[in-house]
């Protein structure tokens, strides 16, 4: 058969097509006046390290990008939860930025973004320092609303993890679920939507009894709900009537009432139905838009409304808002929807500032999911930009009963994802 | 940026797609597979820097250098093989339900430029 290669390809250089771009955008910014574009982007997650590599990367040097992270080391959310059932080293779930800094020319700053100046254009640093910025791009995912449990604050999430942020978080519920008694009892409390990875606590539920199944058999998960119903409710309690018959119980919150109290010194957490006791427990908070994007003013409640078409700030447009932070209706907020989303971004705010084809913004979000060895799940859809919100054009999930080999390949397209992403994000 | 346009004619041989199946998706299950073909059996135009655009969505999951870990390498593919498994997902003729959601809105040219974009990066070793 046929093959192209590099080199047959770059024999028929010199005709240009305009396939599916939209129009020319007219060049703006620092580039208009003969010194390079500038791009600063906030929060080195799926959202901002993918501007980043993807700004850098293809704008061949015509912008420069400037990264702020605090973070030397990012641990990914997704994924966490399989260091939880014991499928991962959690220093395989830590990445660096020496890709993005060596091989695409970022500029990587590990500061912390103290707030930003819209009207000149300017972020201040932590350390004191301000970056100016033609375009600047806004990926912080997500800070707890912890008085939205009564009884929760910072002092109680080290009793009562949250772990919706990777780090010492879900090491230290891991800590503390090894440490449980002999058929002792977890408590899981998910958060009201919305919130980041949807179907996050319910696989964290099931990594958690993958673990116990084999260390503590006899062991209880007591799952109190903010809600009525779930994501791949039916897939989980499925899965978890296969392989963890009569370990956990799932509550709704039609069902207890409503949380009334969380105790983080007596681990009682207090509801309409009875007070349950733990011996481990995560409570995971209400969520909202990471506080830099509150202070930029590009908020409207918790989050960042967008411009479908572009991700960029309904509030400025020299803002671009990616990720958990943004309302992308109706993607879920994930580590995929917020690198998808960058993509989109970067094409546009290449075409912005250097005069590149922009082409017609499309979405994509998969969300996988592990209930016990060789056992996932998955849910995704395809999107598209409509005039007011970014809307789903067509979707699927996984079938209740499908066979172990399909599950298995689901399972290991998982971790060809998690490859993929990172790789995506990083190198 | 490179910009091009190449025409891409797609075989509609049989032998050569269901072949190009076979080598390429690995650890997919092969079978018969009906073949979409152009409906004016012409040309389709791929663009390249269309492909390298529409390819973001497809590296998230397959990775840019080929690596195969539990997802197929895509890359280095020749156009046509690529082309033939991409409209056997949007028929349904291949199993994977991301795969035939991602393969259905994609039109030919789309396909094309895509199918031209992959086939210039280096084959997974």
């Amino acid at each position: 058969m046929t093959k192209i290669n590099r080199r047959q390809f770059s024999a028929l250089l010199g005709t240009t097509a305009a396939a599916g771009a939209l129009a020319m955008p007219n060049v703006t910014g620092a580039a208009s006046h003969g010194a390079k574009p500038k791009v600063v982007v906030i929060g080195g997650g799926a959202g901002g390290a993918t501007a980043a590599r993807y700004i850098a990367k293809d704008s061949k040097g015509e912008i420069d990008v400037i990264l702020i992270e605090p973070s030397k080391r990012y641990y990914t959310c997704f994924f966490s939860n399989l260091y939880l059932g014991d499928f991962r080293e959690y220093a395989s779930i830590g990445h660096g930025y020496d890709g993005l800094a060596n091989n695409h020319g970022v500029n990587v700053v590990h500061d912390w973004a103290a707030s930003v100046d819209g009207a000149n254009k300017k972020v201040i640093l932590a350390s004191g320092a301000s970056i100016s910025y033609d375009k600047l791009v806004i990926s912080p995912g997500i800070d707890m609303k912890y008085d939205s449990v009564p009884g929760y604050s910072v002092e109680a999430q080290s009793k009562m993890p949250h772990g919706w942020k990777s780090g010492t978080q879900v090491q230290a519920i891991k800590h503390r679920v090894a440490n449980m008694p002999e058929g002792g009892t977890f408590v899981m409390v998910p958060p009201p939507n919305p919130f980041r990875c949807p179907p996050g606590p319910y696989e964290r539920v099931s990594m958690i009894a993958n673990y116990l199944k084999k260390n503590n058999p006899t062991a209880k998960i007591i799952i109190l709900d903010t809600k009525p119903k779930f994501s791949k409710q039916g897939l989980f309690e499925d899965g978890w009537q296969r392989h963890y018959d009569g370990m956990i119980e799932w509550i709704s919150s039609e069902v207890h009432g409503g949380i009334k109290n969380v105790n983080p010194d007596t681990m009682e957490i207090e509801t309409d139905l009875d007070t349950f006791k733990a011996d481990a427990a995560s409570v995971v908070p209400a969520q909202k838009a990471g506080a830099i994007a509150m202070n930029a003013g590009v908020t409207d409640g918790d989050w960042a409304p967008i411009m479908p078409a572009t991700m960029a700030s309904k509030a400025d447009p020299n803002i671009y808002v990616l990720g958990d932070a943004s309302v992308a209706k109706s993607m879920p907020k994930s580590g995929f929807s917020a690198n998808s989303q960058a993509k989109v971004a970067a094409n546009a705010i290449r075409g912005e500032l250097t005069g590149s084809k922009v082409f017609e913004a499309r979405f994509a979000n998969t969300c996988w999911s592990l209930i016990s060895d060789n056992d996932g799940v998955k849910v995704g859809a395809s999107y598209k930009a409509g005039a007011e919100k970014i809307d789903v054009v067509d979707k699927f999930i996984s079938k209740n009963g499908e066979d172990e080999a399909t599950r298995k390949a689901t399972y290991e397209e998982s971790e060809g994802w998690y490859s993929g992403i990172t790789a995506d994000m990083f190198s | 940026m490179v910009r091009v346009l190449v025409v891409l004619y797609i075989s509609i041989n049989i032998f050569s797609i269901t072949q190009a199946v076979a080598e390429r998706s690995g650890k997919l299950e092969t079978k018969a597979i009906l073949i979409t073909t152009h409906p004016n059996e012409g040309p389709v135009k791929g663009d390249f820097e269309y492909g390298e655009y529409l390819a973001a969505e497809c590296v998230t999951c397959h990775s840019a250098t080929g690596k195969d870990k539990g997802i197929p390498p895509i890359t280095g593919w020749d156009a046509e093989g690529f082309i033939s498994v991409m409209n056997a997902y949007k028929i349904k003729d291949l199993e994977n339900p991301a795969m035939q959601l991602i393969a259905a809105r994609l039109d030919e040219e789309q396909m094309a430029s895509l199918a031209l974009y992959f086939a210039t990066l280096p084959e997974a070793e």
